[in-house]
């Protein structure tokens, strides 16, 4: 078996793990916990992000996300697997920052991150979470958090700093991984639908206009895949931001997929019943958080002009291919 | 210690060529010590024939300091190493200023298929002689009635006594006009025979039977030109491939020429788009994001692409993909220069803004050549979607 096959093969069974059993339990059942102790290993980073592909192409509810988020706050502390989560900020223009717990809420703890301050992980007990009314099946609670002493900080702030950095650039990889499965959901109905809806007397996969846009969404999937497992391939020897724009790129392109797609589907596809928005809802929402495909290229182009540092992939690393 | 590579280790043992770390550093020395052939490459000259000039001798300097012999095979002249080590010298290039490949772009399009395909014999003189700018290559497929139907291409070549005579039209053939070799496709078989019946052939430009008439284009180079043949004999031995499976020899060509090329080429845009950050404000910060994006889209599947070509596994119509995001790549750099330095709608008053504006037009254009972009979109819906 190639790597690439085997690859594919790990895939395949993640997307089974999740049709089983769609919340946590997957995790458990593909070995998630133990990746996360190895992730300074290459496969065991691929395979990681690999669930997350998964977890997006299946609408998996579990809180994975937050999981592999809070895992570089805690990592060797004990806490028991699958029961801390990480909830994540996001920028709002009405309400200023929101915290949000992304997937199933099964979780015994919470870490809560407060820059300049330390992190926080609190008993979700004591937490007030309230449901967020989103399409789709995935599960968004916002959290109500007053951390009150910046002393009573669980981690200080000089380690939260330290650990900010990982679970950042982990979580956006994987939220670009996660958007990524959710965008190929996506595609794949609108290539069914192409094939089996007949317009004029034939499928109307078999016309050019229908053609193109499929075409350049599936262009625009092969970019986020690529650019995505090269993020996960350089790990730490990424170029600066380089998982900023792993992400950038998965939200742009993943809403860019997912309007193709809808289009393709007609107005069946924007219906309730019809499972085109549950994929589209998740990647909006996965765009949402970690950053915006806009925001980050904003702050991209402006860190460009303001720093001019080099972007590319140090040429030294092309000699230990760095590819997928 | 070779004395091809004054500046750096050789492997020790039995090849001739340095390992990819070593070339790199050696590379960069030799690039450090600002040689006159750099400078002359990477300073903005609006006139193309002064650009190739430069560039061949650039290109002569490298082949005989063994660095543009990285990357190709010994038995023809190269020094062995992979598609890497060429990777690693135009990116190099690239960071140092030199402006684009040129029509040295046709060393990677063209000499991986001739390698691999054309006569050794020919090849052991050809390769050296384009490797180090001393005879350059064209490319003739594209006729006035055969564009992205290239199988309707009607040149044709007969049989005679000794080899073939070639009689047609060729148009839009690069480079053409500052060529010695034209790698010409033409028809060998019946006139319906379409892609079954055409023969790859390598044909002297300066022979007679042959005329070649450059065409001004719209941004004022002459890099395009129109080839004809008639009745110019071609000997048997400068068949590449075989007879009647030019197809074969057509389809490992955009291989190359839409999967590796793209990495090759994008190196010079991002520099580009990193060499203008000056010119720009931050209103458009949002939009060198963007751009930022396309250039980490088409790095990230190029490279796949070399790591592909490498290991000898093609990426066959995965290829499209990477020829789509480079011209998308392509077309946001100059979007994004043009937006910041509107001198380049309207002026021609220095060197650089004069080649801006060239190459700014240029990039309105890569979406037609070497397959254009609905052709790409085609090969993406049929052969990876399996649309109806």
């Amino acid at each position: 078996m190639t790597s690439s096959e085997a690859d594919e093969a790990f895939l395949s069974s993640a997307r089974e793990a999740f049709r089983r059993d769609p919340g946590i339990g997957a995790l458990d059942a593909l070995g998630v916990w133990d990746l996360l102790d190895e992730l300074a290993d290459r496969e065991a980073r691929a395979a990681t992000f690999a669930v997350f592909r998964a977890h997006g192409r299946e609408l998996g509810q579990s809180a994975a996300l937050g999981c592999l988020m809070a895992h570089p706050y805690v990592a060797g502390e004990g806490f028991a697997p699958g029961s801390l989560a990480m909830a994540i900020a996001r920028r709002s223009p009405r309400h200023g920052e929101v915290v949000v717990l992304l997937g199933d809420p099964s979780v015994e703890h919470l870490l809560i991150d407060r820059p300049g301050s330390g992190a926080w992980i609190v008993s979700i007990d004591d937490i007030e979470l309230q449901p967020v009314r989103i399409a789709g099946r995935l599960r968004v609670h916002e959290i109500t958090f007053d951390p009150g002493d910046p002393l009573k900080a669980v981690i200080p702030e000089e380690r939260a700093k330290e650990a900010r950095r990982r679970s950042g650039f982990l979580g956006r990889v994987a939220a670009a991984f996660e958007i990524l499965g959710a965008a190929e959901g996506a595609l794949d109905l609108a290539l069914d639908h192409a094939c089996t809806r007949e317009q004029f007397g034939a499928p109307i996969g078999s016309f050019q206009a229908v053609r193109q846009l499929l075409a350049w969404a599936r262009t625009d999937s092969a970019a986020v895949l690529e650019v995505s497992r090269q993020a996960a391939a350089l790990d730490l020897a990424a170029p600066s931001r380089f998982d900023e724009v792993a992400k950038a790129l998965a939200g742009r392109n993943g809403r860019r997929i997912c309007e193709r797609a809808l289009q393709v589907l007609g107005g069946i596809g924007f219906t309730a019943d019809h499972d085109h928005h549950h994929f589209h809802s998740r990647v909006l929402a996965l765009d949402s958080v970690l950053g915006t495909s806009a925001e980050l290229a904003r702050g991209l182009g402006a860190w460009l002009r303001e720093h001019r540092t080099d972007p590319r992939i140090p040429r030294q690393l092309l000699h230990r291919g760095v590819g997928s | 210690m070779s004395k091809d590579c004054p500046t750096a280790e050789r492997i020790e043992g039995l090849e001739p060529h340095l390992a990819l770390a070593a070339y790199s550093e050696g590379l960069e020395k030799w690039l450090g010590s600002s040689p006159p052939s750099l400078g002359a490459a990477a300073a903005p000259n609006p006139s193309f024939a002064a650009r190739v000039d430069a560039m061949s001798q650039l290109m002569k300097e490298l082949f005989e300091g063994g660095w543009g012999r990285h990357g190709w095979p010994e038995p023809l002249g190269g020094l062995g190493g992979t598609i890497l080590h060429r990777a690693v010298m135009w990116d190099s290039l690239a960071r140092h200023g030199v402006r684009g490949m040129g029509l040295f772009e046709h060393v990677e399009i063209l000499m991986p298929t001739l390698c691999a395909m054309a006569p050794r014999e020919f090849m052991t003189a050809a390769l050296p002689g384009f490797l180090s700018g001393r005879e350059l290559w064209a490319q003739g497929f594209s006729e006035p009635e055969a564009g992205s139907d290239l199988a309707s291409l009607r040149t044709r070549a007969s049989a005679v006594s000794g080899g073939y005579v070639l009689r047609g039209r060729k148009i839009w053939t690069s480079w053409a006009a500052y060529a010695t070799w034209c790698l010409v496709l033409a028809r060998t078989g019946t006139p319906e025979s379409r892609h079954r019946g055409l023969t790859a052939f390598i044909v002297d430009l300066r022979q007679p039977g042959v005329e070649v008439n450059a065409i001004e284009q719209a941004n004022g180079t002459d890099e395009l030109a129109e080839v004809v043949f008639d009745d110019a004999f071609v000997p048997a031995a400068r068949v590449v491939g075989a007879v009647d499976g030019g197809w074969d020899v057509a389809m490992h060509i955009l291989s190359s020429e839409r999967g590796t090329f793209a990495w090759f080429r994008h190196g010079f845009l991002y520099q580009q788009l990193l060499s203008h950050l000056g010119c720009m404000e931050s209103h458009s910060d949002g939009a060198v994001g963007e751009a930022l994006l396309d250039l980490a889209a088409v790095s990230a599947t190029s490279y796949q692409g070399l790591l592909s070509h490498e290991s000898a596994t093609p990426l066959g119509p995965r290829a499209a993909f990477t020829k789509l995001l480079l011209c998308e790549a392509e077309r946001a750099v100059h979007d994004r220069i043009l937006a910041d330095d509107p001198d380049l709608a309207v002026g021609l008053q220095d060197d650089e803004t004069a080649l801006l504006r060239q190459e700014y037009l240029f990039s309105r254009i890569v979406t037609i050549y070497g397959g254009s972009q609905q052709m790409q979109l085609e090969t993406i819906a049929k052969q990876l979607l399996r649309l109806p």
